[in-house]
């Protein structure tokens, strides 16, 4: 009960009227931050971050924090509104989210999205309340092994469970790792894959590859049809957020599953973006309703959010009890405590008792905040919905253009955004699936660092891989979802010899 | 028209150049194991392979009458074609114009272009949602989150 103490006393650092001003301030800018699909959380905390060195350190997460929790919430609200993820890790929130708001619900999409993401994230929170000493020291027993093991967890998921032609998603896959890997290689140093272009030594950026795929391909998918300004109202039926919320219990089972894997994909550098794709692949495995997901499931929005919110608060955990992000945001926010002169670690919850504490208090009042201040704003960004579609498109290609290019101000970006628009086309056309390919982007390297790293400690044995119990069943259960669809593929053909599958093509329509 | 078999084939073929691109390209970085553990270009050389070969897969998918692909011949119609073609045409020719006129005077002519030319708009509103593009760029990026957007060579010309 220690903890709880602990807590309290939090709970009279972080609620003070300066704190909570802060709180207001930071999740304003984050839903800005989050809105703007070139913007994240990444780098909203980072243009912020010069701002917090005169501040007490506290003060300074505070702010920070509370930026990372509205650039959450406001990445949702543009996947649900526009189809447009603001954030990587809101894509899957698009699936659902979308197709719910087009049909004339986007009050209850909303209020879902949101209801879901604040269970996600108070879930997180009690986690690294009462677990954060006790999953530091499992996750101190990680080595590269492990770590690896989670990642190809995670992409064999796709394969086995993203519903797409399995040897599309690993061409996509495939694709995202190479594209992963131009630049310097980080165990090395040496220049990789630039196709000698030298300005690809800085490699390529995800928000880049989002822009294009995402941005510029939907646009040139959308645009194919006959497109009437999608009236959609722009106000919040305020009781309908109300019930909206109140059917959320009837998915306890979908909401704890989802936060369950969210955290685990927090504490594990999984992260955010990981966390919402499988939560959504598993939901639609598992869901009784799993063939209706992508035409505006309750449960198509719920895994997602609930995830991505448990792992993007869970993420903090690792950061603060040993040093190591769960995500880009927390490695931000990480570089911002030791500019503040702390020294993240196992130490901080020793010595620095106020600000962890105040921290994570913060992080109860500030996600209340979050949502009040989500829903409040909506009619703003809703607002937009009525603009006609001619002039939003060429608003959204400006959008694009600044945001590839403000990522490190270089117009190859631009031109390179440019072209993943035409393959985001081509690939959503052909309904070859776009999250295994970001995914692979965003954490193609790290990825490979880990099997590279593990090589090194086995000396090249594979052995390494099935070294001690944690690290063998996630192997093991990587490689069964692996092989899963040409399992289930033999076992069809056995029944029945050659049918005619039409099957694949009812499959291609739910994904992406 | 663009049928549904080009268009897979199409697709196969760019990302089994891609898969060939990568693979030439990390052999320069060494394959294998060395004295300094993996090497490389070993993880990109293995991906490459998985390109070209899911490529080729796809490509034969993509070329047999499979009962899935003949449910839909046709991937793109003309009209569909043209509408894409509008969209694409002008955003690609913003952006070739971004380094000469800079952000602000190629986003403003952009808009301006888009809307005033198919006559979606008026003129005078066209122009003012042109500036107010500009504008609102400006502040929010320059003087909001301190992004310096490119001004471009004839800004650069003129001094400013």
């Amino acid at each position: 009960m220690d903890n709880l103490g602990e807590l309290l006393h939090g709970f009279t650092i972080a609620v003070t009227v300066p704190h909570l001003a802060l709180m207001v301030i930071g999740v304003l800018l984050g839903i800005l931050v989050g809105v703007l699909p070139g913007l994240g959380a990444p780098n909203g905390v980072s243009l912020l971050l010069p701002l917090t060195f005169g501040m007490q350190p506290v003060s300074a997460i505070i702010l920070l924090s509370s930026m990372y929790w509205g650039a959450l919430f406001g990445g949702s609200v543009t996947s649900i509104l526009f189809n447009i993820p603001g954030e990587p890790s809101s894509v899957a929130t698009t699936f659902d989210g979308y197709p719910m708001a087009r049909d004339g619900r986007p009050t209850t999409a909303l209020a879902t999205a949101f209801g879901s993401a604040a269970f996600g994230a108070l879930i997180g929170v009690i986690l690294i309340t009462f677990l954060a000493s006790w999953v530091a020291q499992v996750a101190l027993a990680f080595g590269p092994a492990e770590y690896f093991a989670v990642y190809f967890l995670a992409f064999a998921s796709f394969v086995g469970m993203g519903g797409a032609a399995p040897i599309k998603t690993v061409v996509a896959l495939a694709i995202g790792f190479a594209i992963a890997a131009i630049g310097i290689d980080t165990v090395s140093g040496s220049v990789r894959l630039t196709m000698g272009v030298d300005e690809l030594v800085k490699g390529v950026n995800f928000v880049v590859a989002v822009m294009g795929l995402f941005g510029i391909g939907e646009l040139l998918v959308a645009v194919e049809e006959e497109f009437h300004a999608r009236a959609v109202s722009s106000k919040i039926d305020w009781r309908e957020v109300f019930r909206a919320v109140g059917r959320l219990p009837r998915h306890g089972v979908a909401l704890l599953r989802s936060a369950a894997i969210g955290c685990w994909m927090g504490i594990t550098p999984g992260g955010p973006t990981a966390a919402s794709f499988m939560s959504y692949g598993i939901a639609r495995r598992f869901s009784r309703r799993g063939r209706y997901f992508g035409t505006g499931e309750v449960e198509g929005i719920i895994s997602p959010e609930t995830a991505d919110h448990a792992a993007g608060t869970s993420a903090l955990l690792p950061m603060l009890a040993l040093g190591i992000p769960g995500s880009a945001t927390a490695a931000v926010m990480m570089g911002g405590l030791m500019i503040w002169g702390l020294n993240p670690g196992p130490m901080l919850f020793v010595d620095q008792k106020d600000f962890v504490w105040g921290l994570i208090a913060s992080m109860y009042v500030g996600n209340i905040v979050a949502v009040v201040l989500v829903l409040l704003t909506v009619p703003v960004f809703a607002a937009l919905m009525r603009i006609p579609f001619v002039v939003i498109a060429p608003l959204i290609v400006i959008i694009c253009v600044v945001g590839a290019y403000s990522v490190s101000n270089s117009y190859l970006d631009v031109v390179m955004m440019l072209g993943f628009g035409v393959v985001g086309y081509l690939f959503k056309k052909l309904f070859y699936p776009l999250a295994p390919l970001v995914l692979a982007i965003v954490i193609g390297d790290k990825a490979e660092d880990a099997f590279r790293q593990s090589m090194l400690m086995s000396k090249g044995s594979l052995a390494i891989f099935f070294a001690n119990k944690l690290v063998t069943c996630l192997i093991v259960a990587g490689i069964v979802l692996l092989l899963l669809p040409l399992v289930l593929q033999l076992a069809h053909l056995f029944r029945k010899p050659a049918p005619p599958t039409n099957e694949t093509t009812a499959q291609e329509k739910v994904i992406i | 028209m663009i049928s549904r078999r080009a268009l897979e084939l199409a697709t196969a073929v760019l990302t089994g150049s891609f898969g060939v691109a990568v693979v030439v390209q990390s052999l320069d970085n060494g394959i294998g194991w060395s004295s300094a553990g993996v090497d490389s270009g070993t993880f990109p050389f293995l991906t490459g392979i998985i390109i070209v070969l899911g490529s080729l897969y796809n490509l034969v998918r993509g070329v047999l009458p499979v009962a899935s692909l003949a449910n839909v011949p046709i991937a793109i119609t003309p009209i569909e074609l043209r509408r894409i073609a509008g969209l694409f045409v002008p955003a690609a020719i913003f952006v070739a114009a971004i380094p000469l006129a800079g952000i602000y005077l190629a986003s403003a002519g952009y808009i301006f272009a888009v809307l005033a030319i198919p006559r979606h708009q008026s003129v005078p509103r066209a122009l003012a949602m042109a500036l107010a593009t500009a504008i609102g760029l400006y502040v929010v990026f320059e003087r909001m989150f301190q992004v310096s957007l490119p001004h471009g060579a004839l800004a650069a010309a003129l001094g400013l």
